[in-house]
C-alpha cells in the first residue's frame, strides 16, 4: 500500500476537518454528561418512600410483609434505575438511530433537520445521555465507597447534610472515581465514531471517503487506517493529563 | 395473610393493565402521526420543498456522480443535474451525505428530500421509493486480482469464487442469481478491500464505480474488472407518492432534448451510459 505524496496534503486536511468534528462531539459529551451523571446518580440513590411517609403521617405502622414492601417503595430510585438499565442495556448505535430518525419517521416532525448541524445535535444528545448513565454508576460507587462513619462524624459535628456532601463526601468521591472515569473518557474518544451511522462526518467517515472517491482521490485505502494515529495521539495526551490529575488528588487518602 | 396476597395480585394486575393501556394509546397516536405525515407528502411534496426553499439531496460521495472538488463544491453528473433541477423548481440544492443503508429512513423521516446518487433501480428500491425514469445505464462487474483476470472472463468461470458484495445492492442480487457463495459487507468500497486483502476472491460492484476505483494510481492497482454480469439502470428516488417524481421526469425530457444532459454527461465521461428520455 504505497502513499502518493501528492495526496498527502488533501487527505490530511480532510482528516483534520473530520477530527475536529470528533473532538467537538467528545467535548460536548463530557461537558454534558459529567453534571448530568451526578444528577442521575442522586436519583439512583434516592431514598424517598412516599407510602412509608404517608403511613407515618397518618400514624399507622405498616403491617405484614406486603405492608412493609409497600412502605418501602422508592419510586424515584426505581424509575432512575429503570432508565439506566435501558440506556446501558441497549447499543449506542441503536440509540443514535432512534434519537435521529424517530421524530421524523414516527411523529412526522423531523426536529433535527437534515443538515450536518442537526446530525451533530442529535449525536450529542444520544452521547450525553448514554455516557451520563455510565458516569452515574461510577459516581454512585464513589459516593457509597466513602465510609459511613465520616457522615456520622459530620452529623456529630453539627454539619448539615448539604455541608457533609460538599465538604466531606464529594472531594473523596472525585479522588476515587478518577481511574474508572479515565477508562470511560478514553472509550468515549473512540465511541464517537459510532455517530457515522447517522452520517455525522467524523474522522473515520472522512478517511473512508477516499475509498469511494473524494476531491479527485479515489480507490485509496490508507487514509482510513491513518485515522488510528489521530486517536492514538489524542488518547496519549489524555492519558498523561488524567494521570497528572490522579497524582494531584493523591495528597489526601 | 391470604387477603393481602390477593390484594397484591389485584394491584399488580391493575398496574399491568394500566401500563398496557398506556402503551396501546401511545401506539395509536404514533400511527396516526405517521399516517398524517404520509398523506401530507402525497399531497404536496413540491409545495413542501418550495416552502422551505431547499431541495436536500441525499448522496454518498463517489466519482463521477456526486463528489467534492478541491474547493468543497459538490460536482458530478448527478450533482450538476440536481442543481439544475432544484433551480427549475425555484429552490436551492443542498447536498447531504448519508449512510446508504439508511436512505429510505432519511427520505421518510424528511431529513432529505431525494436520493440522487447513481442508484440502481432494483425491486427493493422501487417498492420503497417513488422512482424517476431511468437516466443512465450501468452494469455490475466482477473485480478480481489482475494476475488471475485471464481465467475469469465469463460468467461461467466465476461461479466457483467466493464473493464480497455490498449489502442490499444490485451486485448482491447478481451473485445470488449466479449461485456463487458470498459475504455481505457495508459498502462497495469495503467489498474491494476484501478482494485486495484476499479475504474474498472476487467482488461485484457498479461499472461506473469500478472505472474510478481500481487500477493505476489507486490502492487497488493490482485489481481489475472482467465480466459484466447484467446491465441495469440508474434512477432518482423520492418519497412514496411524491409529486416531485413527475416534475423530474419532465425536467429530464426537456434537458435531454435541448442537449444539456448530454453536455454534462460528456463533462464527467458517462455519455456512453446516458439513456434517451
Amino acid at each position: 500500500m504505497n502513499i502518493n505524496p501528492e495526496h498527502l496534503p488533501i487527505v490530511i486536511h480532510a482528516l483534520n476537518v473530520g477530527f475536529v468534528q470528533t473532538l467537538k462531539l467528545f467535548a460536548v459529551t463530557l461537558l454534558g454528561a459529567i453534571p448530568l451523571g451526578l444528577i442521575i446518580s442522586f436519583g439512583s440513590m434516592n431514598n424517598w418512600r412516599p407510602l412509608g411517609w404517608l403511613f407515618s403521617a397518618v400514624g399507622l405502622a405498616p403491617q405484614g410483609r406486603f405492608g412493609k414492601w409497600l412502605s418501602n417503595i422508592r419510586p424515584i430510585r426505581a424509575l432512575t434505575r429503570l432508565v439506566v438499565w435501558v440506556v446501558r442495556g441497549t447499543p449506542l448505535m441503536i440509540q443514535l438511530l432512534i434519537i435521529y430518525y424517530f421524530p421524523g419517521l414516527v411523529l412526522g416532525n423531523p426536529i433535527w433537520g437534515g443538515s450536518e448541524a442537526g446530525r451533530f445535535t442529535a449525536s450529542a444528545v444520544a452521547f450525553v445521555f448514554n455516557y451520563a448513565c455510565y458516569f452515574s454508576e461510577i459516581y454512585r460507587g464513589g459516593i457509597q465507597g466513602v465510609p459511613r462513619g465520616q457522615q456520622e462524624a459530620g452529623l456529630v459535628l453539627g454539619m448539615t447534610r448539604r455541608q457533609i456532601f460538599f465538604k466531606v463526601t464529594l472531594l473523596q468521591m472525585i479522588k476515587r472515581i478518577v481511574p474508572p472515569m479515565s477508562n470511560e473518557i478514553i472509550t468515549l474518544v473512540k465511541d464517537t465514531s459510532l455517530a457515522r451511522i447517522i452520517a455525522l462526518q467524523e474522522i473515520i467517515w472522512a478517511g473512508q471517503a477516499f475509498m469511494k472517491g473524494s476531491q479527485g482521490i479515489s480507490g485509496v485505502i490508507w487514509p482510513l487506517f491513518f485515522t488510528a494515529i489521530y486517536y492514538l495521539i489524542f488518547n496519549g495526551i489524555l492519558t498523561v493529563l488524567l494521570e497528572r490529575l490522579e497524582r494531584k488528588l493523591d495528597y489526601f487518602r | 395473610m391470604k387477603t393481602k396476597k390477593l390484594l397484591a395480585l389485584l394491584l399488580t394486575g391493575a398496574m399491568t393493565a394500566t401500563l398496557l393501556a398506556g402503551c396501546g394509546s401511545s401506539n395509536n397516536n404514533a400511527d396516526g402521526g405517521a399516517a398524517d405525515s404520509g398523506a401530507d407528502a402525497a399531497q404536496s411534496d413540491l409545495a413542501y420543498v418550495q416552502d422551505k426553499g431547499t431541495l436536500v439531496v441525499g448522496i454518498t460521495e463517489f466519482e463521477p456522480m456526486d463528489y467534492q472538488d478541491a474547493s468543497g463544491e459538490w460536482i458530478g453528473f448527478d450533482a450538476d443535474l440536481a442543481k439544475a433541477f432544484a433551480e427549475s423548481l425555484g429552490v436551492k440544492a443542498e447536498f447531504q451525505l448519508i449512510d446508504w443503508n439508511s436512505k429510505v429512513m432519511e427520505l421518510d423521516g424528511k431529513t432529505i428530500d431525494v436520493v440522487w446518487n447513481g442508484m440502481t433501480l432494483t425491486d427493493e428500491v422501487k417498492s420503497a421509493m417513488s422512482c424517476s425514469n431511468a437516466y443512465c445505464s450501468n452494469a455490475q462487474v466482477v473485480i478480481v486480482p489482475s494476475d488471475k483476470a485471464a481465467d475469469y472472463q465469463d460468467a461461467e468461470s466465476v461461479k466457483g469464487l467466493s464473493f464480497a458484495v455490498e449489502t442490499g445492492s444490485a451486485g448482491k442480487d447478481e451473485v445470488e442469481a449466479l449461485g456463487a457463495s458470498f459475504t455481505e459487507v457495508a459498502d462497495q468500497a469495503t467489498a474491494l478491500m476484501e478482494v485486495a486483502s484476499g479475504t474474498s476472491e472476487a467482488a461485484v460492484i457498479d461499472s461506473l464505480m469500478a472505472a474510478a476505483m481500481v487500477g493505476e494510481g489507486t490502492s487497488y492497482a493490482n485489481l481489475t474488472y472482467t465480466v459484466g454480469l447484467n446491465s441495469e439502470e440508474y434512477g432518482v428516488g423520492f418519497r412514496k407518492g411524491s409529486d416531485l417524481t413527475e416534475k423530474l421526469n419532465e425536467f429530464f425530457k426537456t434537458c435531454y432534448e435541448d442537449g444539456t444532459m448530454m453536455k454534462i454527461a460528456e463533462q464527467y465521461g458517462v455519455q456512453a451510459a446516458l439513456i434517451e428520455q
